[in-house]
């Protein structure tokens, strides 16, 4: 799908629902990934936006970029509104007062998901609500000032996790938030990467088919809180598929498949060199890392082979 | 300015602009398979069909070509175009009987069994809508397929059925087609088309050693923004 170079793009509508203007740093990755999953998802949806970057960027007051309706939630509660509002539209179109097929999209950030608003959506994914749960996994509370979340990878520096003397700065692993939604028996689960725009926009389509709730984690480079060039957000978001550290997969109906297969993984000093947030490394730390993502590879490729 | 009705809501459309851009523009859904904003509208599938008033009187038409007019009405699921709608799903279905775009499109319309007799119905992916053909002539620029023969006999196709000498491997019609008729895949270091019995060699990037376009379609473009030869030997990831 991805080799689609230059014709297949012009395809793409070029009509905008994310409108431009808006506050975020130059080279984020994570509006971009807002701009091509809007682009998808097309006019008749309803997003329902957590606490963090996309809602501070996207809506200062007295203006707003959104060209869909959009309701700004709590970091808490955003799998909670958007079921209510999924339910809102059944008990409607029941009624007869109702009768287009309006999508409930949830979107937050990795706080938002991984660490407050998880057990909203641990919910809304048990209860079966059709709508779709977008995260959109920067690997800190960057919009605070990078503090550690959940989603931290092993051995980065944040400001509440800050490496020194005696610290590599983050000392637990990345949180695997794909496989929890993926525990509870959901029809469809995907991870994606805006470097990946093609790959992306498929995803967000078949969730859109899927009756019931589909979640989709989209790992969006922040050139700020990784202390990353601003143009090189695409390559870090390339490298970290192509080193393995982030592999793009997707779960239908338990039955894993992986998109991006490659003849040999690069290895991860490649990802980890562009971001000043891993500088400080030393050998054995990148070596510990390596083997790790070795492992969980490894890992996810026996559960493609054996098919769930 | 123009001011026109969609389904009692009033709106506002520039001139020029056709019932179907409005009605998308403003989150009214109109059912489509042959519409794609970045090519010439082409009016195939029909399954666009609203219902305009005018003057006392009403049509039923393809709402991809009609241009909006000044106080025109427009209904788009008045009973006389879902009944429209659903005759033409059932065509469709007749000739993609085993095609999950299709069935999934007449179900939403509460066709569960295409009302045919088993002996007419067609295990077709194709729907004859264009959108490939217009794709390699609009937007690639190539034109390695088109429509060929008429009537019950069309079908897209190469020129003489043969290999498709024009084609570059972009893969647009793959991407574009909207009922998966088109089946392409990459393994290892080539690229086929079955549908147009075609086959390239991929290109592999010097530094990474991926396979990422194939070597037709990267001559194609060098050729004609005069690169230096050696512009495409790496991959876009390892410039």
């Amino acid at each position: 799908m991805e080799s689609l170079a230059i014709y297949a793009p012009r395809l793409v509508t070029t009509k905008e629902y994310l409108a431009s203007g808006h506050r975020a740093c130059s080279g984020c990755g994570e509006v971009l990934a807002v701009r091509l999953t809007c682009k998808a998802l097309g006019r008749n949806v309803i997003i329902v936006n957590a606490t963090g970057c996309m809602e501070i960027v996207s809506s200062q007051l007295p203006y707003t970029s959104w060209e869909v309706p959009w309701i700004h939630t709590l970091f808490e509660n955003t799998a909670a509104v958007a079921s209510g509002i999924e339910a809102g539209i059944k008990v409607l179109s029941r009624k007869g007062g109702y009768s287009q097929k309006t999508k409930v999209v949830a979107m937050a950030g990795d706080g938002g998901t991984m660490d407050i608003g998880l057990q909203a959506l641990s919910g809304a994914l048990e209860r079966g609500h059709n709508f779709i749960y977008i995260c959109y996994d920067n690997e800190a509370y960057m919009n605070t000032g990078i503090q550690r979340s959940s989603a931290t990878p092993f051995g980065a520096s944040t400001t509440t996790s800050p490496a020194g003397k005696i610290s590599i700065g983050q000392t637990s692993w990345k949180k695997n938030m794909p496989a929890i939604a993926a525990a509870h028996d959901i029809p469809y689960v995907a991870t994606a990467c805006t470097s990946y725009p093609f790959d992306l926009m498929n995803k967000v389509k078949k969730a859109m088919k899927v009756e019931g709730p589909a979640y989709i984690h989209v790992l969006s480079v922040c050139p700020t809180g990784w202390r990353l060039p601003s143009d090189l957000t695409i390559k870090a978001g390339r490298l970290a598929v192509e080193t393995g550290v982030f592999p793009l997969y997707e779960i239908e109906a338990g039955k894993y498949t992986l998109n991006f297969d490659f003849p040999q993984l690069r290895p991860v000093e490649d990802y980890l060199k562009l971001q000043g947030r891993f500088r400080h490394l030393s050998k054995e730390v990148v070596a510990q890392i390596q083997e790790r993502v070795k492992a969980e590879y490894a890992k996810l490729k026996r559960k493609v082979i054996q098919g769930s | 300015m123009i001011t026109l009705s969609i389904d009692g809501r009033e709106l506002k459309a520039e001139k020029g602009q056709t019932i179907l851009q409005v009605a998308s523009e403003n989150g009214i859904d109109i059912p489509t398979l042959c519409y794609h904003e970045a090519l010439e509208p082409y009016g195939a599938c029909r399954l666009c069909v609203v219902e305009i008033f005018k003057g006392g009187r009403s049509r039923v038409v393809a709402s991809c070509l009609y241009p909006v007019e000044e106080g025109l009405e427009v209904k788009t699921s008045s009973p006389r175009v879902l009944d429209n709608r659903k005759m033409i799903l059932e065509l469709l279905l007749a000739r993609c009987c085993k095609n999950k775009v299709i069935q999934e499109l007449a179900a939403q319309m509460g066709i569960e069994q295409p009302s045919f007799k088993p002996e007419y119905l067609e295990d077709n992916d194709c729907i004859l809508c264009g959108l490939c053909v217009r794709a390699c002539e609009q937007v690639v620029g190539v034109s390695a397929i088109s429509l060929v023969n008429r009537g019950i006999t069309k079908e897209v196709a190469p020129p003489f059925f043969e290999a498709a000498t024009a084609c570059i491997g972009c893969g647009s019609c793959y991407y574009v087609c909207p009922t998966g008729a088109i089946k392409m895949e990459d393994k290892g270091d080539t690229r086929i088309i079955h549908n147009w019995k075609v086959e390239f060699k991929l290109k592999k990037c010097k530094v990474c050693g991926n396979y990422w376009a194939p070597e037709k379609q990267l001559d194609y473009i060098r050729d004609k923004l005069h690169l230096p030869e050696e512009f495409f030997d790496v991959c876009p990831d390892c410039k």
